[in-house]
């Protein structure tokens, strides 16, 4: 074990009575100026402390009542929060857990892989266009700012209406790119309106054939 | 909760307190046949008014007892012979338990300050799984409250039990059995938290197997208890066994329980902050006020104020402290009805907390001054009073909108460390100031080591104290802020969580002292001293020194 201390004094035990290096008024020593074994007096409580507690348990009474009307099947109060829709949603944090990896926090993209949004017309055109791009992808050739691409934009209708218009806003007005804000409820018709669509768009052709060229 | 519910727990509330109240006046006022003479059992003959000052020799406590206008010293040689018969029936268990809990202390003491410096030098010590925050502070945790804290607290109560009973310890040796039992415990426990063998619960992290040998070291220490009292030759059973009685019963109670494998989900919850605030409150709180109820009466030389207040204080804590533990749940997924009466009962125990500060504040009222000079004084009376800063502080705490702020805050590790080292841990520190120099026959030999313990420990929890209760309200307003980040909650704390470390260490360093000093006197090492340590001892009493010095020549 790991008392060096208590064995060490476990063995000393028997030598202490023996032991003549400790003689009987060292032993007797602390007890000689001892006092009495402790005892209790017979005051009665101090009238203060007897209104106080009578006050206390009245409390404890009222409260009981007080809590009475609280829901019992909600566990202890607790309050639903606002949705999410209610409260503002940062459109920098949507575009850096879903976007930056690929079109990067300048918004310059890579050149060959990725196409920019900063500058780029499909972003700064009528919002319809990078709002259906949003919520379908694309898949195929496109030609950004003068540059063919070919690769897969995915589909982010995985995100609320709140987080597809919040993070629409910062593109649309981050970098150089200045555009009018959309808001969710914009979104949520553009959703609808769209719903029976299924699969990406087939490249920029097909984004033209449906919605138009981008016109900024 | 309905009002149908909140009716029935009305009169629930009501009806137990009501009794409670009849059977502390039908006590009080020996409607039994069993109250006043019964009291003065213990109480010898000529012996009232005489202090007890571990700092004075004859001619120097003649000098004391003459400025408080006492008479002569009256010692009882057969009662004096009868002490030491007592003190000796328990000398082996109480050393083992005592000297065992020195070393946890000290090494729960390191793990408190390494998990506090990772706080905020998170990268600190994390080569290693062993050494990393998850288990390094449960390890702290389980070292100190086991480890430190309940087998000193043991170690005491033994001492006590044959001085309570006016009888001889018998079956020592079980406690003796039991204090290896429960180190073997300690031992693989800690082994087992350090390796990632968690339970994952609060307080509950030992393994399940493990625990039994807490479990069995506990149940060892309560049998020469036991045994003890059906031999006891007082009738009459003062405060101090109330509390002691209680906390051996209610201590395995706990654990077993705690450890049955019935409880899931928001039950498990439930049990797991029932037991953690039952550990500070029905175990460690009883063997604390145990200790405070007699050293104080035993060194200022005057009987307890009130025995109404006594059962007041003792049978309110029975009635209410085993609900208080569902207040760490308050918002959580339990039933209103259990978190509201366990707010209520929160609130309660002012009525026993109160009850308690006003005896002893009343006991030693006339003799405040010895708290300056008798070290063991200086340490109960400051641990009282923590007691009571501790309780009425977590009344408070339970209140839903105070608690909404503070849960989950570093607010609440203060109120805990003021619980468990403000109050029990001084009241340990001073207990062994009066206990060890007993059975060894060997004075404390360095009077400075003593005040160098008493300021590190309690300046340096001062600075551990108030820095975390500060910072942690801040923590908790800046949670609650909807406008600002986490991040803010978190950074917020930095300036805290370092002094707190500057506090832990401080205390740590105290422990040090205290645990040097301690082996000094167990190997009757250092300077050889006819007179205890006496602190302050210019202050107020010039002339009594003199007469001391000039006696000595």
């Amino acid at each position: 074990m790991n008392e060096p201390d208590s064995r060490k004094e476990a063995s000393q035990g028997t030598s202490d009575e023996s032991s003549n290096a400790i003689d009987e008024s060292s032993k007797t020593r602390s007890y000689r100026r001892e006092g009495f074994e402790p005892e209790e007096l017979k005051n009665p409580l101090p009238l203060w402390y007897t209104i106080f507690c009578v006050a206390l348990i009245t409390w404890g009474v009222s409260y009981f009542f007080m809590q009475g009307t609280v829901p019992a099947d909600a566990g202890d109060l607790r309050t639903a929060l606002p949705l999410p829709g209610s409260l503002p949603v940062d459109g920098a944090a949507v575009y850096n857990a879903n976007c930056v990896a690929c079109h990067q926090s300048s918004g310059a993209g890579l050149a060959g892989a990725f196409p920019p949004l900063d500058g780029s017309e499909w972003v700064l055109t009528d919002a319809r266009i990078p709002a259906q791009i949003l919520l379908h992808g694309v898949q195929g050739e496109m030609v950004v700012m003068g540059n063919t691409y070919n690769g897969v934009m995915p589909v982010q209708s995985h995100l609320s209406d709140q987080e597809l218009a919040a993070v629409l806003n910062y593109i649309r007005n981050s970098w150089s790119n200045v555009a009018d804000e959309i808001d969710a409820d914009w979104f949520a018709a553009e959703r609808e309106a769209f719903a029976d669509r299924e699969g990406p768009f087939n490249g920029g052709a097909e984004l033209i054939s449906v919605l138009g060229e981008p016109d900024v | 909760m309905t009002p149908a519910i909140a009716f029935l727990l009305a009169m629930t509330f009501l009806i137990s307190i009501g009794g409670i109240f009849l059977m502390v006046w039908g006590l009080a006022n020996d409607q039994w046949g069993d109250g006043e003479e019964a009291a003065k059992v213990i109480f010898a003959e000529g012996e009232l008014g005489r202090e007890e000052d571990p700092a004075l020799t004859g001619v120097r406590r003649k000098g004391i007892q003459k400025e408080h206008e006492e008479g002569d010293l009256n010692i009882d040689e057969e009662e004096l012979a009868e002490r030491r018969v007592f003190d000796r029936s328990g000398r082996t268990p109480v050393l083992w338990w005592l000297s065992s809990s020195i070393v946890w202390l000290l090494l729960g003491s390191l793990f408190g300050v390494v998990a506090s410096i990772k706080l905020h030098v998170p990268d600190w010590l994390i080569q290693d799984a062993v050494l990393t925050f998850g288990r390094v502070r449960p390890a702290h945790l389980n070292v100190v409250a086991y480890g430190w804290a309940s087998m000193a607290g043991v170690g005491v109560g033994i001492w006590l039990v044959p001085r309570l009973f006016k009888t001889p310890l018998l079956g020592g040796q079980y406690a003796t059995l039991g204090a290896m039992l429960w180190n073997i415990g300690m031992f693989s426990g800690t082994v087992a938290v350090l390796g990632g063998m968690s339970e994952g619960l609060e307080w509950l992290e030992f393994p399940w197997f493990v625990d039994i040998f807490l479990v069995l070291g506990g149940a060892l220490a309560a049998v020469p208890l036991l045994m003890t009292i059906l031999r006891r030759r007082v009738h009459h059973l003062y405060v101090s066994a109330w509390y002691l009685i209680a906390a051996l019963v209610w201590f395995p109670m706990l654990l077993i329980t705690a450890k049955l494998p019935l409880f899931t989900g928001v039950e498990q919850a439930i049990m797991n902050w029932w037991f953690a605030h039952n550990v500070l409150g029905l175990w460690m709180s009883p063997l604390g006020l145990a200790a405070a109820y007699y050293f104080i009466p035993k060194i200022t030389g005057t009987p307890i104020y009130s025995y109404s207040l006594s059962l007041i204080g003792f049978w309110a804590l029975a009635l209410f402290y085993s609900q208080v533990g569902v207040h760490h749940l308050i918002g959580g997924p339990v039933p209103t009805w259990l978190t509201t009466l366990s707010i209520v009962t929160s609130v309660m125990m002012v009525i026993p907390v109160l009850a308690v500060a006003i005896n002893h504040h009343m006991t030693i009222y006339s003799r405040w001054r010895m708290v300056l000079s008798s070290p063991t004084l200086r340490f109960v009376v400051a641990g009282a009073m923590m007691y009571t800063f501790a309780s009425v502080q977590g009344s408070i705490e339970a209140l839903r909108s105070v608690n909404v702020i503070t849960h989950f805050t570093h607010y609440t590790v203060a109120h805990a460390h003021m619980g468990v080292y403000g109050f029990f841990s001084f009241i340990l520190f001073g207990s062994i100031y009066f206990i060890l120099p007993r059975l060894v026959a060997w004075e404390w030999p360095h009077i400075w080591a003593i005040e160098l313990h008493f300021w590190l420990v309690f300046l340096g929890f001062g600075i551990y104290f108030w820095p975390l209760s500060i910072g942690g309200w801040l923590q908790g307003t800046a949670m609650l802020d909807a406008t600002r980040p986490f991040m803010d909650s978190v950074l917020l704390t930095m300036p805290y969580l370092k002094a707190r470390s500057v506090g832990g260490s401080l205390m740590t360093l105290g422990h040090v002292v205290f645990a040097a000093h301690f082996i000094l006197v167990m190997r009757r090492m250092g300077p050889a001293s006819d007179a205890p340590p006496k602190l302050m001892q210019g202050f107020g009493k010039r002339k009594n020194v003199e007469v001391a010095n000039g006696a000595k020549s």
